[in-house]
């Protein structure tokens, strides 16, 4: 009787770890959640979409809002996404001084009109440097010589110091960094308007190397 | 405008061109010891003495190389024999101002313009020295086999080799196991079956045998009574509990822990090529990280900064211009765009509050310290387990950075009153409930 009662008790106990063994989280499972809902947001999240009404539908505490304890989407949204544009026209704080109404391939204009708050300013170039290792080195290279690993490979980065482009002055720079020249790209959405300023100024010391 | 070529009957020209090139060669060898090559040495009006080819070099590597090469189509043509091909004179102008040149409805720019895509070549304020001296290396390099193509490609063959040496070399390793199992398991038949053997010789001899050696022949392996000693099945239970438990309370550690998580994403990016591989810094893309609470997932017009030009033809990257409805082919977008469902890695429960800014502005905390080896991850995996425990474990023990933040220094001082520790985040509240949740 002992016996049985002891194997019956080992056996309990296999279900018992194997059942816990399952929580783990794996390549495609996240694991037994502890507390789901707080893992599951009621609020809209910004970077957290769950389109099925049936998710966590076996936790429902509110029955009679149609879907599962876990649905987090927006009806009333393409797609149903918990994010949205700006209105068409917002200009983000900060980023008016970008907007002169100059169009965005008059680089004379630009160069012409457009004035850097940091002009001169040496206390800056510490950053720009720092922002400059960050949006720019990978193409144009650590010197700005457009020999960095991405600008290898991507081909036609101008190297700051090149003829064309080492008498440009910050307006034009400026102007380049928001809406791009040639192969380059906008960098609007990435870099803010005081930041882009700051790494004018630091190429700027690289284009007189 | 007319070339050489239009102008000129063929056969006359021919000869010409030949005189030309055979004279060119006999002046520029022969007379290149003195300064014969400094003007109208070379009959194209591009000498080769060895100071301007230098000077050309220089001037070429930090103008042109990011848009042309000598023996291969980059952005603009390859420029090799471009001296044979333009007249001196139109390249001049083309250099100086190639819009002033497709403007002024010259044939072969317009038809240039056109060939590129309409990819304007920049003005470059060169004097016509400077000029020649670039043609000068141009056509120095013209002559020259294309060596640098065959280096990388042998550079190429080598890395791909040595891959395969250690894939092979690991399949060796496992061989070589292989064949020392079957070996041992062969021995050990071998073995045995000398043993039974040789007892049966033994036993076939009872009569000339002592007591103790019987004894010895007669042993007899007696397997039940093994099975059911109390210390066997004693020993077999402890260990089946021990696993049983440790399983149990490993599993039940690992409620409300996600890592390992490693999702299979809508796009099969790859953080290994673009951070490792490419060394993108992680800021280009995740641009929220020193701003925000979220690091934000980077929306796909920072994909498209390179994606119009590198791996156009890539299944993965057609995905991407499936989302923003871009044409590859015509470089346009449309309107039917969709969202790029990524599925989220990090998820924290809502009961903790936590900022990337915080931590790597402020903080001046590496990625890596807590997503791990991000730049060799093909597929992102949850690297850190995210419990409180690690939260509250790093603010024990890390010092804060207060190098250069003036806000701190009060703060450093009264703490330096009582301590002869460093500041650590725990002194400035890190262990404090409400930091984080509330």
């Amino acid at each position: 009787m002992t016996m049985l009662k002891s194997i019956n008790r080992l056996f309990v106990l296999g279900v018992v770890a194997s059942g816990l063994a399952a929580c783990t989280a794996g390549p495609d499972d996240t694991g037994v959640e502890y507390a789901p809902q707080m893992y599951h947001s009621t609020p809209y999240e910004p970077l957290t979409q769950i389109q099925s009404t049936e998710a966590g539908s076996w936790l429902d505490s509110n029955p009679e809002d149609g879907h599962g304890e876990f649905y987090n989407s927006n009806p009333y949204n393409k797609f149903g996404m918990t994010m949205i544009e700006p209105v068409e026209g917002t200009i983000k704080r900060g980023t008016y001084l970008a907007d002169n109404g100059i169009d965005p391939t008059d680089y004379a204009t630009a160069e012409e009109r457009l004035v850097n708050p940091y002009e001169g300013k040496k206390e800056v170039l510490k950053e720009g440097k720092e922002l400059y290792l960050r949006f720019c080195e990978h193409c144009h290279g650590e010197k700005g010589l457009g020999d960095g690993l991405v600008g290898a490979v991507y081909k036609g980065v101008t190297a700051y110091t090149s003829a064309t482009v080492k008498d440009k002055k910050a307006g034009h720079i400026f102007w380049v960094i928001t809406n791009g020249k040639g192969r380059m790209g906008s960098h609007e959405s990435q870099i803010s308007v005081d930041d882009r300023w700051k790494i004018v100024t630091y190429v700027q010391t690289l284009q007189k190397q | 405008m007319l070339t050489k070529k239009q102008s000129m009957s063929k056969t006359p020209r021919f000869v010409l061109t030949s005189l030309f090139f055979a004279l060119t060669l006999l002046l520029s060898t022969s007379l290149s010891a003195q300064d014969a090559a400094s003007e109208e040495g070379a009959a194209d009006g591009i000498p080769t003495d060895a100071g301007l080819v230098s000077a050309g070099e220089s001037l070429f590597k930090a103008n042109c190389t990011q848009c042309h090469a000598i023996q291969e189509k980059v952005i603009g043509p390859a420029l090799k024999n471009v001296h044979e091909r333009r007249e001196k004179e139109w390249l001049i102008n083309w250099i100086r101002n190639s819009q002033k040149l497709i403007q002024s409805g010259d044939e072969t720019a317009v038809a240039l313009w056109e060939e590129y895509n309409k990819t304007a070549m920049p003005a470059y304020p060169f004097s016509e020295d400077e000029i020649t001296s670039i043609l000068a290396y141009v056509k120095v390099e013209s002559t020259k086999e294309p060596v640098a193509a065959t280096t990388a490609a042998t550079g190429d063959a080598q890395v791909a080799s040595t891959g395969n040496e250690n894939a092979v070399s690991s399949g060796y390793l496992t061989a070589i196991l292989v064949v020392l199992v079957v070996v041992l398991v062969l021995i050990l038949i071998v073995l045995g079956l000398i043993v039974s053997v040789l007892t049966k010789y033994l036993k076939d001899q009872k009569g000339e045998l002592s007591e103790e050696d019987q004894e010895v022949v007669g042993q007899k392996f007696d397997l039940q009574k093994l099975l059911m000693s109390d210390f066997f099945i004693g020993a077999v239970a402890f260990i089946f509990v021990a696993l049983l438990l440790k399983t149990a309370i490993d599993g039940a550690f690992s409620i409300g822990v996600q890592q390992g998580y490693q999702p299979t994403q809508p796009i099969a990016f790859s953080h290994q090529i673009h951070a490792g591989q490419y060394e993108i810094d992680c800021n280009y893309c995740h641009t929220g990280v020193r701003k925000s609470k979220a690091a934000n997932i980077p929306s796909a017009n920072i994909c498209m900064n390179c994606h119009t030009a590198i791996k156009t033809e890539s299944p993965e990257i057609a995905k991407i211009y499936k989302a923003i409805d871009y044409d590859p082919s015509t470089g346009e977008y449309g309107d039917n765009t969709q969202p790029i469902e990524w599925v989220r890695v990090h998820n924290l429960p809502d009961l903790a509050y936590f900022n990337h800014s915080q931590h790597v502005k402020v903080g001046g905390l590496e990625c890596q310290t807590c997503h791990g080896p991000i730049e060799e991850m093909d597929v992102v995996y949850q690297y850190s387990t995210l419990t409180m425990g690690w939260c509250i474990n790093c603010h024990r023990e890390t010092n804060v950075n207060t190098k250069d933040n003036e806000y701190y220094s009060k703060l450093v001082e009264l703490h330096s009153e009582h301590s002869k520790e460093p500041m650590k985040v725990e002194d400035i509240g890190g262990l404090e409930c409400s930091k984080c949740h509330y």
